[in-house]
């Protein structure tokens, strides 16, 4: 219904016209989502693809087939994400997946993508779930996820270690959005803040959508924590911030990096302040190897910003096209080239480990000073 | 704690209330779910943000920008209230009763969608119109926001109660929700009375946008989905059609809600259902809701 000829994969077209009639037609899908409250976040990754597209079109020039973007909304939502994934796996011509965007989604789709033998690269999906389940004995089908953002079981326990042993906090109050994202990100937290010697005092869900989290608060404010945790999306941790503050809950606030938005900002207002985010990898404007990214993104799209995920899209895509050229529009051989690639693009340089995780597992730690998510110096490694 | 959780669930139950009696409204003279009012909630809260991008810069003391931008948004949402009858429902006004609910149904999707399209998709800052004060007493905080939600919505609810009871045009209003044909033989004008009703529900709904804005301190095209659920629900808990029983549902859900995430283990999660195991209990026991028989003038 909502499948869109993106309109890079159009203008890529026009730049081609000149090179005579290719007739057979290669489709990437690109399944996140586009409308609804992270409809945001899916029009960010799409801009992404688009830009890789477009930049890596002069190359593609000479093949013999032209790339077709499509677009699928899954509107953040898993049971939509198999509907989308069934779409998807039934039109041959589509040799790729890039996407999900939420775990959630990408869990149970990886395995509609895996029984058909396609690839799946996500830019944005961090539960350790989506590549570990292909390891189970029950999974008879081809490891097919690959994915260029690190896990949330080190971003979940590199914000353990930063509470426990820089803000030296003891006792702490751990929320989540009851999605496959926030939850396993906040137990992943848990367990490292445990194991370390600290203590949870609570454990509790909210509902996503919901706008008043004051009596849930209140409850937490009652036992006095050292540190609050937030495993979720920035619509509810910005009220979240805000209504913790109006409520004189002064403990320091760490924050999963699905928050890192400019959105996030804009809802707590001056009650972010001070409060800490975990970020996968890191964003664009850190990593040297993405200053012509940042450049070209603000040419072609001048005033969008450049959202958290984007950059991980582009480098997807890039991957995707690399592999593409050297063994063509083949399923089962884009996947076997992917596995072994080593691959120099905007985040570093990239390869996989034998589930399809990237081997390139930096976090960077921010903290919200003057209404900026500002780096923090030092921060700290991985866990071995 | 208690007296805390107490406050917060007074100031959203005054929120729920305040839409909840828009929806009972409706539902009182035409035996109809106005299912778009709560995209009128949210139309509320933009066209106050709107408002108060208009006066913020003016010579206006910060009292006097607050009042006009909730007298603007008051206004412009009862218009609104009266151009969805009239586009939405009216031609629909002897159709089967289940057509004006997928109209309604209808408007609530193109409400929300044009603000997604043409105002933003994403969230606004409510900007603070007013300094907000913070009180102290017995452990629990108070500020003079939520102070005001209080008295803004009681004020409004007093006003309404008194213009039903007490004027020829309330009259009217009750005389067509008891019996619209015999009302409309009397030489009431239906079509006038049905107008006002979503008058004033429409008011009422920008007045809880406005405050929600205010509160929240930010703004969303979907603000008004899970706001309408739950006021609607108030509504069919105080007994759908009575005024008074919508003003105490909406109370009595927050409170609820408050008490459900505030003391029960893992209360958060579970909120939602607690309110609904008790809506289910009341509608079990009183199948016409908590107030539903004791007015004889069913509103």
């Amino acid at each position: 219904m909502k499948q869109l000829v993106s309109l890079g994969a159009l203008l890529l077209l026009a730049g081609m016209a000149g090179c005579g009639p290719r007739e057979k037609v290669v489709k990437i899908a690109l399944a996140c989502p586009l409308t609804g409250d992270l409809g945001s976040l899916g029009q960010g990754l799409k801009r992404g693809v688009e830009l890789a597209l477009q930049e890596e079109g002069s190359y593609d020039a000479q093949l013999p087939w032209r790339i077709v973007l499509e677009a699928y909304d899954d509107r953040a939502d898993p049971k939509e994400a198999v509907n989308v994934a069934n779409r998807i796996v039934s039109d041959p011509a589509i040799v790729a997946v890039i996407g999900h965007f939420n775990s959630g989604c990408s869990i149970p789709a990886a395995q509609v993508y895996a029984q058909h033998g396609l690839l799946m690269m996500t830019p944005a999906a961090s539960n350790p779930k989506l590549t570990l389940q292909q390891l189970e004995p029950s999974w008879p089908w081809v490891r097919n996820v690959f994915r260029v953002n690190t896990t949330d079981d080190i971003q979940g326990a590199v914000a353990a270690e930063f509470a426990r042993q820089r803000l030296k906090t003891a006792t702490t109050a751990i929320l989540h959005d009851k999605t496959a994202y926030g939850q396993g990100i906040a137990e992943e937290f848990q367990k490292r803040f445990e194991t370390l010697g600290g203590k949870t005092l609570s454990f509790d869900g909210i509902t996503t959508g919901e706008r008043d989290f004051k009596s849930l608060l209140t409850r937490i404010k009652a036992t006095k924590p050292s540190v609050l945790y937030f495993g979720g999306m920035f619509t509810e941790g910005g009220l979240l911030v805000r209504q913790a503050r109006e409520l004189g809950l002064t403990a320091p606030f760490v924050f999963a990096e699905a928050n890192f938005d400019p959105e996030f900002l804009r809802i707590a207002g001056e009650s972010a302040e001070g409060a800490y985010l975990t970020f996968l990898g890191s964003p664009p404007e850190l990593l040297p190897t993405a200053k012509r990214f940042v450049e070209v993104y603000n040419r072609r799209y001048p005033g969008k910003e450049i959202k958290a995920y984007d950059h991980y899209a582009y480098e997807v895509t890039g991957i995707l096209l690399t592999a593409l050229r050297q063994v063509g529009p083949d399923r089962a051989k884009l996947i076997a080239t992917v596995r072994t690639m080593r691959y120099r693009g905007v985040l570093g340089e990239t390869a996989f480990d034998a589930k399809g995780d990237t081997l390139n597992k930096a976090i960077t730690l921010f903290q919200v000073k003057g209404g900026k998510f500002v780096p923090l110096p030092g921060a700290p490694l991985p866990p071995a | 704690m208690l007296l805390q959780q107490l406050i917060n669930g007074v100031t959203l139950g005054a929120i729920y209330a305040l839409i909840a009696l828009g929806y009972t409204l409706v539902y009182g003279i035409l035996r109809m779910i106005n299912f778009a009012h709560s995209e009128v909630f949210m139309g509320g809260a933009f066209l106050g943000l709107a408002t108060l991008g208009l006066v913020g810069r003016s010579w206006l003391p910060a009292g006097g920008q607050v009042a006009i931008m909730v007298v603007v948004a008051m206004l412009g949402c009862a218009f609104l209230g009266m151009a969805l009858e009239r586009i939405a429902y009216r031609p629909l006004r002897r159709a089967p009763r289940l057509t004006p609910l997928i109209s309604a149904i209808g408007a609530s999707l193109v409400l929300q969608n044009a603000i997604f399209l043409f105002v933003s998709d994403q969230s606004l800052t409510f900007r603070e119109s007013l300094p907000v004060v913070h009180w102290r007493c017995g452990g629990a905080e108070l500020n003079s926001l939520q102070l005001l939600i209080l008295t803004l919505a009681v004020g409004c609810m007093v006003v309404l109660r008194q213009f039903i009871l007490k004027t020829r045009l309330g009259q009217a209003m009750r005389a067509t929700a008891q019996d619209s044909q015999t009302a409309q033989l009397m030489g009431v004008n239906i079509n006038q009375i049905i107008a006002l009703t979503f008058f004033l529900g429409g008011a009422l709904g920008g007045a809880a946008g406005v405050l929600n804005g205010m509160y929240y301190g930010s703004i969303k095209y979907n603000m008004g989905f899970i706001l309408g659920i739950k006021a609607f629900t108030a509504a069919v808990l105080g007994g759908i059609g009575n005024i008074t029983g919508a003003m105490a549902g909406g109370f009595l859900l927050g409170i609820l809600e408050a008490l459900g995430a505030g003391f029960l283990p893992g209360g958060a999660e579970w909120k939602d259902v607690f309110a609904f195991v008790v809506l289910i209990l009341v509608l079990l026991v009183k199948p016409s809701g908590l107030l539903g028989q004791h007015v004889p003038e069913k509103l």
